[in-house]
């Protein structure tokens, strides 16, 4: 009934990450082996390797496209400690037909961390082109295109000292113009000591300068991936974030005039939803277009769905192994969502010094 | 027994064997093929026990045969510093009659390690203890060995091998003498040379061919579990303690990684499906640490690579003692616990994934492959998700209808297919003239009541019951009067008061509807109870579900409101047990006492509109406002549509939009609603928000064709906010505009007027101010203007030129020519059809993309 198309990625390595372009019909993807992979689809459907080159000489973490505006155009970031831009170019081919001879040229090398660059992304599009990195020593560094013709030219705009090692940042991608650009950056800090592990930083126009305005505190476990949904219209903005479970942050503004002053909005915060379903740590968090369903993968080999039913109120929906094989649409466990000030549940923390994560059994860890 | 306890696979990839005080060997059955296996490894796989072999006692040390692919053979080294090979039953080896071969050194003392040379297969060294006069690492060749021991087939060892007349093997090379070897770890590349963990204190790589002098060593205690990195030669690893060393061979002298752990390490492994990857296992746990090494060069040196390390907790219930990578399967390790219990145990790579804007989702599973679902698949329809139905609306063309009903036919929501019918309704009654004056087109029953005004006085009509032909009742029906009233009822769709017919009609259809419990309701809260008990009979005797209504009539029949009669105890204690809403409320209405309503007005099943009709003609004014508050302030919260029906389109009905869409996600109807219902200054902001979201939806779905309609419907809606012009055509050589001329044309005035209006096309081809000539085709070098020889099949009305004769140019190079030269150009060309221009005008578009397979 339920199949899902398997494309040989051909990697040497672990593939770290997948994007998909503004349309979904490209995809590029990186790994350990140091190369970043472009991939088409034709009109049947089907996933077709167009592009191959070695892009960094260490792990390639992170690949974002731009908006298509800026034409074709990919970043990535890596463990060699830079991050870089890529231009895809047409090459001489008499014929069209035959698909032109494309391939993607460095526009430029970012180098200033001097550790490495654990994720990259655009800004939105109404900024012009942004780029933000952040690093394992804790820096942000957003960097600007004045000139969007030419991308070869990148200057370093803001410099954010975050203290501890990021692993993660997410932009805000409302369109909208009521409220400062937001960034949000997570950190893979292993010290449950160090407090908050979520960062928001909003862009003040007033005093030109990214200001930290809010640390989620109820997060102090490492965290390893973390999303803002697209934000359509909505009053709130949601955050889903990748730690020992999944956690969806709503974000409220709430008008007052103090931020009407400085320019950055106060944010009312809230934890809408917790999920333990992976029972081990999660890596990865996405939306989709609408952000009413959030796809979550973890260590116990599953993408997990969970919907929106409701204003805080999410389900898990869907499980599908890493196999492709489709566990179970139903719910089968309870909605685990709450309204504000859901007591945060025991942390079942295992007495293990872990860096990165557990690995467990894929199992069913039961909602306390 | 030994409470050490073993496991490692064979190269038979679905059999391993586990060794501690016996040998055994096992066999790797799928739990799916319904067979029940002696030990269960995991929830698919199972193992059968083979074979045993408890003959050797002393076993120190295992190492299989690497070319065993059908019969096994394994070197044991044992307690007494004997090497012996050993099979399971007989085998291909027999033959060779190696089974049984010992190899035995001058001095017995333990046997620490015993590797097969990885390419020179009939090699084995051997690793031995300290002998004062003695070497400790023996290289045996297996084929060299002259005599087996007696077996006798009986697996009874002959004890007395020392014994005179028995040859001994001699071994092939030898070295380290009077020093102690803790492990040794051959090379995969090279088979002359060794690695070999001594005395404690160091780590010497030995060429067999010169074992005198050691190639390379190293000063280190970590002389424990050598192993080399099965992709890199160059790389491997050891331990002492509670410290893991990476070593590089070509920079020997310290490690290039130093692992520490909390607990001594007992067994360490490189991962062979991995690059880099290396397991360790410490005394007393049940978890492996995982260490994912990667190694960087920035420029041209490398610099201290990367450590990330995980922990797997392979499941088992005990502390694991021993564990041991699959040599194909991808990530796939058996662990054995101290109880001897085996786990099977696949480590999952870290997935990532990715959402795609057209509902694709892809992950990663394992290292190379992918996995990708996208929109047809099943298991979006069974996620029932608003990105998908939106789409769906969007393709049929949802909100593009001028006529609010059509766009409720569109959707299959309830709620949303209801906020259409009431907006048509509305701005019906506001067309007929029945609302005036609201400045609105769509007034909510709030501003139609004035609820935020003064207190409008009603008149109360009393209607007794008994006059309408119930002669159980004395008392009487209240019903509040005014004209505000009538207007609200209008919007509610309950405009029956001027009109007896058309309350029939009304109920008529509520009937064909088959919504005969919410008609007889209606019936009774107009009084017409006979109504309502005709409408339940006929019910109850045309229709199968409608069967229990004709109790319901029964009782209804029996109406009295007798404070004490019998009747109305009864119903009021019965009423809490019918499920229908509207059956419900009818009774809540017939037996109210005090003329107070609750249990009517606050009965949810009921529809928004039927509620607040209600409430119209049975609440005095100051409850009437209160209960219209409550209730609008209740219906905002919930984000429900129906409470359009109070706000109207003021600034509550905004609230209530933003409200519903952060229930639901619903941009699209949001955003539709805003733009033709809220066509004030004032909520220009917010509906502007919702407008470019929608926007972007549609772009990124590609449906520009539906994004263009819903721009046009926008302007149309806001006629100040018009687009801009957005192509302009000027001449080279003067800059004036020719877009005005060729309007002026159109309009019939301007200075071609006189040649408009002739059945002859208009041919300009050159500048109308100026008289210079406009550009040309590059194709045809025909000046802009002209036809392009192609004929077309002339429909009579042509007054949008065809596509094919547009003219159009490339914004890179400014070459361009007519649309259907262009595209014949570019079939079969990639630069410009200009002849020193080397632009590749039509690769610069995306649209170029499309892959050819």
């Amino acid at each position: 009934m339920f199949e899902a198309q398997e494309i040989n990625a051909e990697h040497k390595d672990l593939i770290h990450d997948v994007a998909y372009d503004y349309y979904g019909e490209r995809m590029a993807t990186c790994s350990s082996d140091q190369y970043v992979k472009v991939w088409d689809q034709n009109s049947e459907g089907k996933w077709i390797l167009t592009s191959s080159w070695k892009a960094h000489s260490g792990s390639v973490w992170k690949v974002t496209w731009a908006h298509p505006e800026f034409g074709q155009v990919l970043a990535t970031c890596s463990f060699d400690r830079t991050a870089a831009v890529w231009e895809e170019l047409v090459g001489e081919t008499p014929c069209p037909a035959e698909r032109g001879n494309r391939h993607w040229v460095r526009r430029t090398n970012l180098v200033d961390s001097r550790t490495s660059v654990t994720d990259v992304k655009f800004g939105p599009k109404t900024q012009g082109l942004q780029l933000a990195t952040c690093s394992a020593d804790g820096v942000i560094r957003i960097y600007e295109a004045p000139d969007v013709m030419n991308l070869s030219q990148w200057t370093l705009q803001h410099e954010v000292q975050c203290k501890l090692s990021c692993s993660c940042l997410s932009w805000n991608p409302s369109l909208s113009k009521n409220h400062p650009l937001m960034l949000a950056v997570g950190s893979d800090d292993t010290n449950p000591a160090n407090g908050g592990k979520v960062f928001i930083y909003e862009y003040s126009d007033n005093i030109r300068r990214w200001m930290k305005t809010e640390t989620i505190n109820s997060i102090t476990d490492p965290v390893h991936d973390i999303s803002f949904s697209p934000n359509l219209g909505r009053s709130f903005h949601l955050l889903a974030v990748a730690t020992k479970d999944v956690r969806i942050i709503s974000l409220t503004p709430i008008p007052d005039n103090a931020s009407l002053q400085s320019g950055l909005s106060k944010l009312e915060i809230q934890t809408s939803a917790q999920f333990d379903d992976h029972g081990c740590t999660v890596w990865r968090v996405c939306w989709n277009i609408t952000g009413t369903i959030l796809a979550s993968s973890g260590d116990d080999g599953c993408v997990r769905m969970f919907k929106m039913n409701y204003i805080n109120s999410w389900k898990p929906v869907a499980v599908l192994k890493g196999d492709g094989s489709h566990i179970s649409s139903e719910t089968q466990r309870s909605s685990i969502s709450s309204a504000a000030g859901l007591p945060t549940p025991p942390v079942s923390q295992t007495a293990r010094y872990i860096k990165l994560g557990t690995i467990a059994q894929s199992r069913e860890v039961p909602w306390h | 027994m030994s409470a050490k306890l073993e496991i490692q696979w064979t190269p038979i990839p679905n059999k391993f064997i586990t060794w501690g005080s016996e040998i055994g060997l096992y066999e790797i059955v799928s739990l799916r093929d319904g067979s029940i296996p002696t030990i269960k490894l995991s929830n698919t796989t199972g193992a059968n026990l083979l074979s045993t072999n408890s003959t050797h006692h002393y076993v120190k040390c295992i190492d299989i045969y690497p070319k065993s692919d059908s019969d096994l053979l394994l070197a044991i080294g044992q307690g007494n510093g004997r090497v012996t090979l050993l099979t399971f039953g007989p085998s291909q080896f027999d033959s060779l009659s190696l089974p049984g071969k010992e190899f035995v050194p001058r001095h017995p003392r333990q046997c620490n390690a015993v590797a097969w040379n990885p390419i020179e297969n009939n090699l084995i060294a051997a690793g031995l203890d300290k002998y004062r006069s003695d070497h400790s690492v023996l290289l045996w060749d297996i084929m060299k060995c002259p005599i087996a021991p007696d077996m006798n087939g009986t697996g009874k060892l002959v004890v007395n091998t020392m014994a005179s007349g028995l040859e001994l093997a001699r071994p092939v090379a030898e070295f380290g003498i009077s020093e102690m070897t803790h492990s040794l770890a051959w090379f995969k590349t090279n088979s002359k040379l060794i690695s070999v963990g001594m005395n404690l204190k160091n780590i010497k790589l030995v060429d067999f061919r010169d074992p005198n002098k050691s190639v390379n060593s190293t000063l280190t205690k970590a002389v424990y579990g050598l192993c080399m990195n099965p992709h890199n030669d160059k790389h491997l690893a050891s331990f002492i303690d509670n410290q893991v060393c990476v070593w590089d061979t070509r920079n020997f002298e310290k490690p290039i990684v130093t692992l520490s752990h909390g607990k001594p390490v007992i067994k360490i492994g490189w991962c062979p499906t991995r690059h880099n990857l290396l397991a360790s296992l410490q005394r007393d746990s049940s978890v492996i640490n995982l260490y994912d090494i990667q190694h960087t060069v920035v420029g041209t040196e490398e610099v201290e690579p990367s450590v990330l390390e995980r922990v797997i907790v392979p499941g088992s219930p005990h502390n694991i003692t021993s564990f041991s990578w699959h040599a194909s399967d991808e990530n796939r390790l058996l662990a054995i616990a101290l109880s001897g219990s085996v786990t099977d145990y696949t480590v999952f790579d870290r997935i990532t994934l990715n959402w795609a804007p057209n509902s694709n989702i892809v992950w990663t599973y394992g290292r190379r492959t992918m996995k990708c679902v996208n929109d047809n698949s099943s298991i979006y329809g069974t996620l029932q998700d608003i990105s998908h139905r939106i789409k769906q609306r969007a393709v049929m063309g949802y909100g593009l209808k001028d006529e609010f009903w059509k766009n409720a036919e569109l959707v299959d929501d309830e709620m949303v297919a209801n906020v259409w019918k009431w907006l048509h309704l509305s701005n019906k009654l506001v067309e007929e003239g029945i609302l005036r004056g609201y400045n609105s087109r769509h007034p909510g029953v709030r501003s139609v009541l004035k609820v935020d005004g003064n207190v409008n006085k009603s008149d109360v009509v009393s209607i007794s019951w008994s006059e309408l032909g119930n002669i159980n009742c004395h008392s009487s029906a209240r019903i509040y009067r005014h004209e505000d009233r009538d207007k609200a009822l209008h919007l509610c769709g309950w405009h029956f008061e001027r009109d007896a017919n058309s309350l029939t009609k009304f109920l008529e259809r509520l009937q064909r509807e088959h919504a005969f419990s919410r008609a007889a309701a209606i019936a009774v809260f107009n009084l017409k109870i006979k109504l309502a008990l005709e409408i339940l009979n006929q019910a109850s005797e045309n229709f199968s579900q409608g069967a229990s209504l004709n109790v319901v009539a029964m009782a209804l029949a029996g109406f009295s409101d007798d404070k004490n009669s019998m009747w109305k105890q009864l119903c009021s204690t019965a009423r809490a047990q019918l499920v229908d809403p509207y059956l419900r409320a009818m009774f809540a209405f017939l037996t109210a006492e005090n003329y107070s309503y609750e249990n009517v007005l606050n009965e949810e099943g009921m529809t928004v509109d039927d509620r607040v009709a209600f409430a119209c003609m049975f609440l005095s004014d100051n409850k009437l406002h209160e209960y219209l508050k409550s209730l609008t302030n209740e219906l905002i919260e919930e984000g429900n549509l129906d409470g359009f029906l109070l706000t109207g389109n003021s600034g509550d009905g905004i609230r209530l939009l933003q409200r519903y869409l952060d229930a639901t996600g619903d941009i699209q109807t949001t955003a539709i609603i805003g733009v033709k219902v809220f066509p004030g200054e004032v909520f220009a902001n917010s509906v502007k928000e919702w407008v470019i979201s929608y926007r972007n939806l549609l772009d990124t779905w590609q449906l520009w064709n539906q994004r263009a309609l819903f721009d046009i419907m926008f302007s149309s809606y806001r006629p100040s906010d018009k687009p801009p012009q957005q192509v302009y055509v000027s001449c080279n050589f003067c800059g004036k505009s020719i877009s005005a001329y060729m309007q002026g044309l159109n309009r019939g005035r301007g200075p071609f007027s006189r040649m408009g209006g002739t059945a002859n096309k208009l041919k300009m081809s050159s500048c109308p101010n100026c008289r210079k000539p406009l550009p040309r085709c590059a194709i045809c070098l025909m000046h802009m203007g002209t036809t392009t020889g192609i004929p077309t099949n002339d429909d009579g009305d042509n007054r949008l030129a065809e596509f094919s004769h547009w003219f159009t140019w490339c914004q890179s190079c400014r070459h361009g020519g007519h649309a259907s030269h262009m595209i014949h150009w570019f079939k079969e060309h990639s630069e410009c059809p200009v002849t020193p221009c080397t632009c590749k005008c039509f690769s610069v578009d995306s649209l170029g993309n499309e892959v050819c397979t």
